[in-house]
């Protein structure tokens, strides 16, 4: 019992990087139609930069710096590499962000060589007790932040004026252009905040894991709790990324840590069989 | 298909021929004697070179019918070629098979697998089946890394042995070299004429549009499904060779990142053309020695804490910028670049005009 309890937090809190990530792949899917195969390696990259700027700037202006690093790296991604695809088939663009992800980790080795480091940060709080059961205060903060941060993407998406652009935009391209609406804009800022989103999720994964370098294998998973929750859904972000965290941590407490690795891969292949657009994603009509 | 002035077809056949000119007839004849004559004078580096060469270009070879003609796009092709590997392995090392009844066992066996993870392309398009296919890169390996230890013996590998054929033994570079170029060149031959027939065109149409190729009568989910075998069989007989070159088959071969590599050499040679897979190939492949020849260099030039960290790095980088150029500034890749190119030499002082 003290160890499912134990499970069930840990499950949760991967869960929450999960949702981190997935919600920057649902941002930027919705506005451009590009699937970021390459946000788990934003978050490694994040990771990797924010050990640096803490250990520069100091704990607080360190993260402002990395969050700004993030917003910086998601802009120059769109106006150098993404810009000019526009018009390509979008099977290009998903094809240049599985390139990008690879020279985010050759970038990775170049700067900060194939070490693990500590991420010199420490989260306010100390481990609540319950009993016997010991849960750690950085589990709950990654959970409470993938909460916090599904909360205010529904807030920006279905409250503010953006949100609204971005939602047209997300309709179609076209109309929204010739509604005046500004595309290329809203397409900028969906990487910007992608790019923001994957700091937070660097941060809160390094803290409790170390940052190194076999962060992305695991966060690769991240793709299957878009596609299990839906594309195009931010709810289904967070309910997917709770259900294969939950999953992938219990599987791993209880049957064997060898088959946690392939567990986000058969969920994947199984929810494309029965049902492809996801819990909550939009079923598109096609037309000839 | 633009021809010299004055060369017209006035029957079928030569209509239909792959090559069509005498010049053309001189310099395939040529470039096949040069590959035939190669060992006596190259090097036992750039032999290697060759041969990892001929086998990777098998294998794109096969990604190029999925994805090329198909439209099919596969991120897990390292996956099919590792069941190849591991077909002629474990038959050979298990089964004490011999060499040259494992390699089209290899290809079948790839076939089989890559049919079964094809099967949800009945449903799934595009980016959804990509995703599919990326499931079954990691579904397969972790396959060989855990199941049936007794066999597959993911923690040491399994050892095989160079083949022999009518006294010759292929255990030295020179004679194996053979086997791979022999093997590729007929390889090259099929895909070129595949794509030429009724099911290559039926492959363009799904590639081009699926739901007017269906209108048009064309069984989407069979030829899928050809598309799949026929990729896959490709793969397999890829990984029978890349076993027998390494001689010892592991796991870690078999990374991902093998796969977008070879979907990499696809993008940079110009999806949907055979001579486009040999230019990606080879030109990834030299890309990938430079960085080898260059990087020790680099490494003496920065400190020395610095310095481990070069080679690997730019391992990854070299490439895949390579690629994202391509994919920003020619699409079309290689073969396009290479018909240009004619076009222009054709039309000199004009214009080119593709």
């Amino acid at each position: 019992m003290v160890s499912f309890l134990q499970f069930i937090t840990g499950g949760l809190f991967l869960g929450g990087m999960y949702t981190l990530i997935a919600l920057g792949i649902v941002t930027i899917y919705k506005s451009t139609r590009v699937f970021n195969l390459s946000q788990g390696w934003m978050v490694t990259l994040g990771a990797f930069m924010l050990v640096t700027l803490v250990k520069w700037f100091g704990p607080v202006p360190g993260v402002i710096a990395g969050l700004a690093f993030g917003a910086l790296l998601g802009l120059a991604v769109d106006r150098l590499l993404m810009r000019p695809l526009i018009g390509q088939p979008l099977i290009a663009a998903f094809l240049l962000t599985i390139m990008l992800a690879y020279i985010f980790e050759g970038i990775n080795i170049l700067v900060w060589g194939s070490f693990s480091y500590e991420m010199p940060l420490k989260l306010p709080g100390h481990p609540i007790r319950l009993g016997e059961v010991v849960l750690g205060h950085s589990l709950l903060w990654g959970i409470g932040v993938a909460i916090l941060a599904f909360a205010a993407f529904s807030l920006f998406y279905w409250r503010t004026l953006m949100g609204r652009v971005m939602r047209a935009t997300a309709e179609d391209h076209q109309t929204a252009q010739s509604l005046g609406l500004p595309v290329k804009g809203v397409f900028s800022l969906s990487w910007v905040l992608a790019g923001m989103l994957s700091i937070i999720g660097g941060l809160f994964l390094g803290v409790v894991s170390g940052v190194n370098m076999l962060m992305y294998q695991s966060l690769l998973g991240a793709i299957a709790v878009v596609l299990l929750g839906g594309l195009d859904s931010i709810a289904g972000a967070i309910v997917g990324g709770m259900i294969l965290g939950l999953i992938q941590s219990l599987v791993t407490g209880y049957l064997s840590p060898s088959l946690a690795d392939v567990i986000p891969y058969i969920i994947l292949l199984g929810i494309l069989i029965i049902k492809p657009y996801g819990l909550f994603g939009l079923v598109r009509i096609e037309r000839l | 298909m633009d021809r010299p002035a004055g060369v017209f077809d006035v029957r079928y056949e030569q209509d239909m021929a792959v090559v069509r000119t005498g010049p053309q007839w001189a310099t395939l004849i040529g470039f096949l004697i040069l590959l035939a004559v190669l060992p006596l004078f190259a090097g036992s580096y750039f032999l290697s070179f060759m041969i990892l060469t001929g086998i990777a270009l098998i294998a794109v070879l096969g990604l190029n019918i999925l994805t090329g003609y198909a439209g099919q796009i596969s991120l897990g092709h390292q996956a099919f070629v590792a069941v190849g590997a591991y077909t002629t392995a474990v038959l050979m090392d298990s089964f004490h098979w011999n060499f040259w009844a494992t390699v089209p066992m290899a290809g079948i066996a790839a076939a089989g697998v890559g049919v079964l993870f094809g099967l949800p392309s009945f449903r799934l398009k595009m980016l959804y089946l990509t995703m599919s296919t990326l499931a079954a890169q990691f579904i397969i390996m972790a396959f060989f890394n855990h199941a049936f230890p007794d066999y597959f013996h993911s923690v040491s590998g399994i050892r095989v042995n160079r083949p022999e054929l009518w006294g010759i033994d292929f255990r030295e570079n020179e004679a194996f070299y053979y086997v791979v170029i022999v093997i590729a060149v007929l390889m090259t031959f099929f895909a070129k004429n595949l794509v030429r027939s009724r099911s290559g065109r039926a492959f363009v149409a799904i590639r081009d549009n699926d739901l007017a190729g269906e209108v048009i009568g064309i069984n989407v989910a069979r030829y899928k499904l050809y598309a799949f075998a026929i990729g896959c069989f490709y793969a397999g007989i890829a990984g029978s060779l890349w076993a027998t070159y390494f001689r010892n088959v592991n796991p870690p071969h078999f990374h991902i990142d093998v796969s977008i590599w070879y979907l990499g050499c696809l993008i940079v040679g110009g999806m949907g053309t055979t001579v486009g897979a040999v230019f990606g190939v080879l030109f990834l492949r030299i890309i990938k020695e430079l960085v080898t020849f260059i990087s020790p260099i680099l490494s003496g030039m920065v400190s020395p804490i610095d310095a481990p960290k070069i080679a690997p790095g730019l391992a990854v980088i070299s490439w895949t910028s390579v690629v994202v150029l391509f994919l920003i500034f020619e699409p079309r890749g290689l073969a396009h670049t290479w018909e240009v190119l004619k076009s222009r030499f054709r039309h000199w002082p004009f214009k080119y005009s593709i």
